[in-house]
């Protein structure tokens, strides 16, 4: 347990000084702990189990609520679980009484059963489980893990379907996503890109040079030069930080105003983005999952007179209502907006939006 | 985002030094109950934004001095240390009165064995050091004379997070990234040495291209190698890092080490020095410069802050009014109560305060459990744990008001003032009772208006007033030019210059008999060891290009002057027994015979000279001679060659008759191959008593 709690204590830690920041390694490292968690761990029924990995989740969550990554990697892992015990009592149960069995699945498919009925229905306590349980768990866990590794190869596979030759494609910032899934793309097309240089971390600056060292025709712009020629644009593509629970994106500040503008010339905008990035939390303001940033890239400390009169505000993010965004590319197809609820049902147990124990 | 993820470079332990206690009382009278680095800045005690910025920068151990209120900060310590990865030791020493005596103590220890990184237990900063340290190892592999990395932050000279009145000017060479000279800048400059700066006219032989830079915040982090803690022992009259050890190294060329320096432009760093930092520190991090050291990090365990737009921070279980206003820049901690009509602005309010109705808080810093009745304005001004303001109460800006004071109902308490609710005589004695005075904290009001100690005694030259009050809480400058009387001073100073020129000046050797006498007057005092007289005399020596005849000539009559020709053998004052004491150091002036020669002509004017009776001089010259004989110090043939010399024969009658004396032990040198005769020995010890 001291082991762990070290652990846990070095990612709390490095969540908190932002020395690992980014949804994929923010996603990595999560998974890597609860897999240790997990396995080291003394526990013998379903809640224990539940509770050592929710407590964990909250600290890592609360060491910094704007990795939304976090938290759906830990209720990805809370959900497996809870599936799993289902499994093995159902098994367990079979033989005494056949007609619980198919109680068991319903309730778990849709929050919508459980809103008047039985609010629960994790396995009794008593149940003995298989010796092969924990294992399971953790094999199950480790699909997990494949599937983030995976994600670029699933995303980028679905690049030709969406971008066609001699189109224009305008991106901005810099995202892993977009990167792999234009270069797929451009093995067998030919098209443009455009991409905005997203001040003031000019990340799509970077972006640019990737995309030209892959062979793919690309134009900076500047920030402000995405209204006017975005009428020459076939097709907008995002990368994001986060997807939450309505469909809105938190992305790279930007983001909000190349949607705005596409949406204003009726141009689709599409965004790549793997499935743990995905939240169920609900943006109740825009301010909610952003961050902001020290003003020194905007106005720099050295103006020592002007700083003291003037407010900075920084953030890093925009937050991108739903209705700007036609369709999402996720590891597991094309979805439009309105369908994502059903994925969040499908991967994530209603009572884990919370980690209250 | 990439991951920033810092990667470990090397095996070796990355070590630490903090210097919690930072000598000096501008934070008095809060600081006279608890430490400073302990003072919460945004809610965060101080020292932890120093954890903070060394654990990022990969520290693993670090240590801890501290002096005053060292079971406060060995708690918090052991506190901290549990939930960070570091190993953190705390070092409590009394004595420690400077950063100096911090750097001995640690060398006395021996507890660092590779390349650290000193700084003051009042650092915020949000650097990465890995470039700093790396740039630091490969100059130390090339030239192992590179001592110390100095880091050095790029800022106009105006800035406010630049401590007023602790200015410095650099010059620099960019090309090797070294520190050719240093001076420390006082906002006002009292005296002429405070004008002007001196410069080795070689460091423009040596470097093609140098430059003056009075743009740096120098936060004082600093990568020193082991040696530096070993020439603070060397240099023990070394205090202040920089004014001291930086100037000293860089001015003497027998030691022959380099100073470098790195500049940092986009990363945050600064120190909390006054309370007029302590100000602009706060602002910074509401602001989020010192991004991601921000209060809504919740770096410190069981913080829970968040941000709301327009800067606002704010805990979870914080209650606000409905027709409360919370402007911009606004900090408040938890389970605080805020109440109706309230106006806060530019604030941090701590956890568990109570802010009544119709208050309006403006640029003010308040900590925890402050309960603020109705109908209070407070601005600009710095209100400590568990004070108590009553209705109606005015507090004006630059005010400190420390623990538990309580300020009664419709008082005004006037700009800069300091409150305490400490008796009087604070030091330990507890039973000593608080004197209120009612003029200032009202008649049901509980404390006094704090005065500092006068006349700090240790401090060798009286710092300006005006400094100090430069780096005060919301001090304005306009204020201090207007006043009409400093605007003359001023004025005139610069018509007097060129007049007071010749005033000032002292001549070197007026300025080294002082020096002699000074540096003898202390070790004969406070009992020191004759070697480290000889190494203060020897860095005198060397620091005002003198030579050994020139120190004879002072410390011999010095150490002669402390003789009582009358005093009765027991009482240390005797002839015999201060010259055993003593008269070594006489010995390590004198070198060859030459010098033998002029130590002995020496001798006996200086006993001439010192007393007016033939007598005394007699009781103090012939004993002397007998010990610098005895011991060597004077040789057979230097003796004999000073009583023939003619030199030793002219001179006033006293000299002459102190030279007859010496007769008596000629006679007895002369017959070159007896032994010591019992019945001089005896002649010349009646006489010495």
């Amino acid at each position: 347990m001291s082991k762990n709690n070290e652990l846990v204590d070095d990612l709390v830690a490095k969540l908190k000084r932002r020395q690992l920041v980014g949804s994929s390694a923010v996603a990595h490292a999560t998974l890597k702990l609860l897999i240790v968690v997990i396995s080291k761990n003394n526990w013998s029924t379903c809640n224990q189990l539940l509770n050592v990995v929710k407590s964990v989740g909250q600290r890592l969550v609360q060491a910094n609520p704007t990795e939304l990554a976090v938290g759906n990697i830990v209720r990805r892992v809370l959900h497996v679980i809870r599936e799993e015990f289902r499994e093995a009592e159902s098994s367990a149960s079979t033989n005494k009484n056949q007609s619980e069995f198919h109680a068991a699945p319903l309730t778990t498919s849709s929050s919508m059963y459980n809103l008047l009925g039985e609010t629960n229905s994790i396995p009794d306590d008593n149940v003995q489980y298989p010796s092969s349980l924990r294992s399971n768990i953790i094999q199950e866990i480790r699909e997990i893990k494949d599937e983030l590794e995976n994600i670029y190869d699933s995303i980028k596979n679905q690049a030709s379907l969406q971008i066609h030759s001699n189109e224009i494609i305008m991106t901005i910032g810099r995202s892993k996503t977009v990167e792999e899934f234009l270069k797929m793309a451009a093995v067998k097309r030919k098209f443009q890109v455009l991409v905005a240089e997203s001040a003031p971390s000019y990340s799509g600056q970077d972006m640019a040079v990737e995309l030209s060292k892959a062979g793919i025709e690309t134009t900076v712009i500047p920030d402000s030069a995405v209204f006017a020629v975005m009428s020459r644009v076939n097709k907008v593509i995002l990368g994001t930080h986060a997807v939450l629970a309505n469909g809105g994106l938190v992305a790279i500040s930007g983001t909000h105003m190349m949607a705005a503008a596409a949406k204003h010339h009726s141009i689709p905008v599409v965004v790549c983005t793997g499935l743990y990035k995905l939240s169920p939390l609900y943006p109740y303001d825009e301010d909610s999952f952003n961050v902001t940033f020290n003003p020194d890239s905007v106005l720099g400390f050295e103006e020592g007179d002007l700083i003291d009169k003037v407010t900075v505000t920084n953030p890093y993010y925009d937050y991108v209502s739903p209705d700007f965004v036609n369709l999402f590319i996720t590891n597991q197809g094309g979805h439009p907006p309105s369908y994502l609820y059903r994925l969040i049902v499908e991967n994530y147990d209603p009572n884990d939006h919370t980690f209250d124990l | 985002m990439p991951p920033k993820e810092k990667v470990e470079s090397t095996e070796q332990v990355l070590q630490a030094v903090i210097l919690a206690d930072s000598f000096d009382e501008r934070f008095q009278p809060i600081t006279l109950e608890t430490a400073r680095c302990l003072l919460p800045l945004c809610n965060v005690p101080l020292i932890s934004y120093t954890f903070e910025f060394l654990a990022v920068a990969g520290v693993q151990e670090v240590f801890v001095f501290c002096c005053s209120h060292s079971d406060k900060v060995k708690a918090f310590v052991k506190k901290y240390e549990k939930s960070s990865n570091m190993k953190i030791n705390t070092i409590v020493s009394q004595e420690l009165m400077s950063v100096g005596d911090a750097m001995r103590e640690l060398d006395a220890k021996q507890l660092i064995d590779t390349d650290f990184i000193l700084v003051t237990g009042d650092v915020v900063s949000n650097m990465k050091l890995d470039q700093v340290l790396e740039e630091h190892r490969a100059r130390r592999q090339a030239d192992k004379s590179a001592i110390m990395t100095m880091v050095l932050k790029k800022a106009s000279p105006q800035h406010r997070s630049r401590s007023v009145g602790d200015g410095s000017l650099f010059v620099l060479d960019q090309g090797s990234k070294e520190c050719l000279h240093y001076q420390p800048v006082k906002a006002f400059k009292s005296t002429r040495e405070d004008r002007r700066m001196t410069m080795n006219m070689e460091i423009f032989d040596k470097h093609p291209e140098i430059q003056l830079r009075n743009d740096l915040i120098d936060c004082q982090v600093d990568i020193c190698s082991v040696e530096v803690p070993a020439l603070f022992t060397e240099n023990f009259d070394y205090q202040d890092i920089r004014a001291d050890f930086v100037h000293g190294i860089l001015t003497s060329d027998l030691l022959g080490k380099t100073i470098h320096f790195h500049e940092v432009s986009d990363v945050y760093a600064a120190r909390v020095r006054s309370t007029q930092m302590y100000d602009a520190v706060s602002k910074d991090i509401i602001s989020r410069w010192t991004f991601p050291m921000v209060p809504d990090s919740n770096l410190q365990v069981g913080d829970c802050y968040e941000y709301r737009r327009g800067l606002v921070y704010k805990e979870k279980s914080v209650v606000l009014s409905r027709t409360c206003v919370v402007e911009e820049k606004v900090v408040i901690g938890a389970n605080t109560q805020i109440d109706e009509m309230a106006v806060l602005s530019n604030c941090v309010i701590g956890k568990n305060c109570v802010i009544g109705a119709n208050v309006k808080i403006d640029n003010a810093y308040i900590w925890d459990n402050v309960v603020i009745k109705d109908n209070c304005v407070v601005q600009h001004s710095i209100i400590a744990n568990d004070a108590v303001l009553e209705q109606g109460v005015t507090i004006n800006k630059g005010c400190l008001i420390s623990f538990k004071v309580t300020v009664g109902a419709n008082t005004t308490v006037p700009a800069y003032s300091r409150l305490t609710a400490l008796a009087e005589g604070e030091d330990d004695d507890s039973d000593a009772e608080l004197i209120s005075d009612p003029a200032v904290v009202g008649a049901t009001g509980r404390g006094r208006s704090f005065t500092e100690a006068e006349g700090s005694d240790d401090e060798d030259e009286v710092e300006d007033p005006k400094n100090k009050q430069v780096s005060m809480l919301a001090f304005d400058m306009s204020e201090l030019m207007l006043s009409a009387k400093e605007q003359e001073d001023s004025a005139s100073d610069f018509e007097s210059e060129a007049s007071d020129l010749e005033e000032d000046l002292i001549s070197p050797e007026e300025e080294l008999d002082r020096e002699v006498a000074a540096t003898l007057d202390r070790a004969f005092q406070d009992g020191h060891d004759v070697d480290i007289a000889v190494l203060e005399l020897n860095t005198l020596r060397m620091a005002t290009f003198s030579n050994f005849k020139e120190m004879r000539k002072r410390v011999i009559p010095g150490v002669l002057k402390h003789i009582d020709p009358v005093a009765k053998p027991g009482s240390g004052k005797t002839a015999k027994e201060i010259l055993n004491r003593w008269g070594s150091l006489v010995g390590k002036m004198i070198h060859d015979e030459e010098d033998q020669l002029d130590g002995a002509y020496i001798l006996q004017r200086a006993c001439a000279t010192l007393y007016q009776d033939v007598a005394q001089a007699q009781r103090v010259f012939a004993p002397a001679l007998r010990y610098f004989y005895d011991e060597d110090i004077l040789e057979e043939d230097a003796i004999l060659e000073w009583y023939h010399s003619e030199k030793s024969q002219q001179g006033t009658d006293i000299e002459k008759k102190l030279r007859e004396v010496a007769a008596p032990m000629i006679q007895h040198l002369e017959q070159s191959d007896s032994e010591e005769s019992d019945d001089e020995d005896d002649e010349e010890d009646e006489d010495s008593e």
